[in-house]
């Protein structure tokens, strides 16, 4: 357990998200059975989600009392939310949203390819390679070892 | 007897059990190894995979995966400096000083029979006291279940992570999701917003994925061009001298991994840590100085955490309460089969019970095996680029998020924990408390509201039936010092006495 003195970027901010998620969590499990009775459905979830609020509180006071980040939203953007993460969390949307469409391989291939290409920056052809192999061993894997069914896209009839 | 025997031998006499535990321990080893890759993760992903599979052919390949798991993070702890696992830790303080030294092979060879030994240690430690927890668990009421599971999420929130308040709110938010869904009891709808894709719940294993393999993947993007270290190997066996002396550290160590690792909820990460410390203390005239490799430094936070791995299927497989983040996981593959992991798990799957404790043996097998052969073939598959590995990561958590139902819905929630798990790592939360939460929150509601109801609504006789039972007494007082120790108050009591034995030390 550290003390640190000065909050990281957007700390306060996701402190005061928490909080507001505890609360609203909290109103949604006193809507389940209210104070009706003590071994109804939602007293747990309002033990739980008072414990929220509880604790939230607590680690919203600690961060108001450390010293602000500083640098404001481009210290925030460039510790918390590098480009790096973002885009990957938008390839990885991306590809979810591919996948239905795609299908699993198509979708699969091309996330493999954009993103190693975007973190590895190497020449194209070597991605690409890198890429099929990848592709290759999963494919394999999966349906030879796991037999897990692999969404089908509903482009091309399912062909892949 | 003999019958135990027979299940004991199952996966050592099927041709392809065996080959599953040898797999799973091989694959276990790598996935240690490399870091960004946790056992956590590869156990909940493999999980989602292997669930159309039998019963025993899934607790093989899982059972190996935790044992080589476990034991992999040791080797980049030595060879890079970078622990491939947070049980690793401790290893790194004195394994990696010793490869500066050039002694890397001497230390590999080391750590890994002292691993084995410390992983058979945690095995008969499972197959003797377990029988006897089980017996002892039968008398065990739904308040003492409610308070064990307390207990567990609190150990778990209080010894990970930055502060107190951010484990129990991870430990809370993890019952939370857990009670998404309709009642077990009532068929009420919690946290539903009426809506269909809602009802049926938050599958578990989807969560774990999220937050065990996409946010870890996301926070492993900080340190995607880490410079990879090169060593030279050379003797890997281990002198038989070196053996017998650093046996007794090994006992020491391997016994203080197995209960903690039996805690609920704290596993072989914590044990590595306080094995070290302890054998930092109990070395006077350590050969060579701890942190500038040690060996007993290396064979200690080694032989406990391995030793762990059987003491943390102690209290899942009889009381139904995982021992660490991996039973946590291991115990959703075993709901997944059917299973209900408690007292009578001895009871009614004997054979399940011996199974285990058979693989987990043999696992520990392979472990020498595999441990002692193969280390430069080793070394060039850790040092696969991040920038590989990640997209890789991603796509089997999105494979493995989809399998469990096939149902494309369960992808977006990966995403949607991966996502928030990733900011909650950033801002110092540990999501080990999430899952223990998800796992044990319906089993709490569910005890608690039985006790409740066993207690007649009345809240007098509710409190009352914790003091006058001397089981629940006994775990109340347990979950109030842990609890208090973490409070202000408990603050202020320990400062009070450093203060005195200052003070005391100034006068003499």
């Amino acid at each position: 357990m550290s003390s640190r003195a000065q909050r990281r970027p957007g700390e306060l901010a996701f402190a005061v998200a928490l909080l507001a998620l505890s609360l609203w969590l909290f109103g949604e499990a006193f809507k389940i059975s209210g104070f009706s009775g003590l071994s109804t459905p939602g007293v747990f979830p309002m033990l739980a989600s008072g414990l929220m609020v509880a604790s939230s509180l607590a680690i919203l006071l600690k961060a108001l009392a450390m010293s602000p980040a500083g640098g404001g939203l481009r210290q925030f953007l460039a510790d918390i939310t590098p480009l790096r993460q973002t885009v990957m969390v938008v390839l990885v949307g991306l590809y979810i949203l591919a996948m239905p469409w795609l299908g699993f391989l198509a979708a699969s291939g091309l996330f493999l390819f954009v993103s190693i290409q975007f973190l590895w920056r190497r020449s194209p052809w070597l991605t690409a390679l890198v890429s099929l192999a990848g592709l290759a061993a999963i494919h394999v894997i999966f349906t030879l070892v796991f037999q897990v069914v692999l969404p089908k896209g509903t482009l091309l009839q399912g062909l892949y | 007897m003999l019958e135990s025997f027979g299940y004991l031998a199952i996966s050592w006499l099927d041709p392809w059990l065996l080959m599953l535990t040898a797999a799973g321990t091989l694959a276990g080893i790598y996935v240690g190894a490399i870091p960004g890759l946790s056992v956590t993760m590869a156990v909940s992903i493999l999980i989602s995979f292997t669930f159309k599979w039998s019963v025993n052919d899934a607790l093989a390949l899982i059972a190996g995966v935790f044992v080589g798991g476990v034991y992999g993070g040791s080797r980049t702890a030595i060879l890079l400096n970078i622990p491939g696992a947070p049980s690793a830790i401790a290893t790194a303080l004195d394994g990696y000083p010793m490869a500066k030294r050039g002694e890397a092979g001497e230390a590999v060879g080391l750590t890994t029979v002292m691993s084995v030994f410390g992983g058979f240690v945690g095995v008969a430690a499972l197959a003797l006291f377990a029988p006897l927890l089980a017996d002892f668990a039968l008398m065990f009421t739904s308040r003492d279940y409610l308070l064990l599971a307390m207990i567990g999420i609190l150990l778990v929130g209080t010894l990970s992570g930055e502060s107190f308040a951010k484990g129990v709110f991870a430990g809370a938010l993890g019952v939370l999701i857990g009670m998404v869904g309709l009642d077990p009891m009532t068929a009420e709808g919690r946290f539903t917003f009426d809506t269909i894709t809602l009802m049926g719940g938050i599958p578990y294993v989807v969560a774990m994925i999220g937050f065990f393999g996409v946010a870890e993947a996301f926070v492993q993007l900080h340190q995607l061009d880490l410079p990879a270290v090169k060593q030279k190997i050379d003797r890997v066996i281990p002198r038989l001298a070196d053996v017998r002396r650093y046996f007794r550290v090994a006992m020491r160590a391997s016994g203080i991994g197995t209960v903690i690792g039996a805690l609920p909820g704290t596993g072989g990460d914590i044990a590595a840590l306080l094995a070290y410390d302890d054998a930092k203390r109990a070395t006077k005239n350590p050969e060579v100085p701890f942190g500038e490799g040690a060996k007993e430094g290396l064979v200690a936070p080694e032989a406990a955490n391995n030793a762990a791995v059987g003491g943390a299927f102690v209290p899942m497989l009889t009381l139904g309460i995982p021992g660490d983040a991996v039973t946590a996981v291991i115990i959703g593959a075993l709901f997944i089969h059917g299973l209900k992991p408690g007292p009578l798990l001895l009871v009614e799957t004997p054979h399940l019970f011996w199974f285990t404790v058979g693989n987990l043996a043999l696992a520990n097998i392979f472990l020498l095996i595999f441990g002692l052969t193969g280390i430069r073939i080793f070394t060039k598959i850790v040092e696969c680029p991040k920038a590989i590995l990640i997209p890789l990561i991603i796509i089997l958590s999105a494979v493995g998020s989809y399998a469990i139902q096939n149902n494309p819905v369960d992808i977006y929630w990966m995403l949607l924990f991966g996502v928030f798990g990733y900011f909650l790592k950033v801002y110092g939360f540990q999501v080990g408390p999430v899952i223990l939460g998800v796992i044990l929150g319906p089993m709490m509601d569910s005890n608690y509201r039985r006790a409740m109801i066993g207690a007649r609504n009345d809240p007098a006789t509710f409190i009352w039936d914790f003091l006058s039972h001397p089981i629940s007494c006994v775990l109340l007082i347990a979950f109030l010092a842990l609890l208090i120790s973490q409070t202000p108050l408990g603050r202020l009591a320990r400062e009070a006495w450093r203060g005195r034995r200052a003070q005391g030390r100034g006068a003499g």
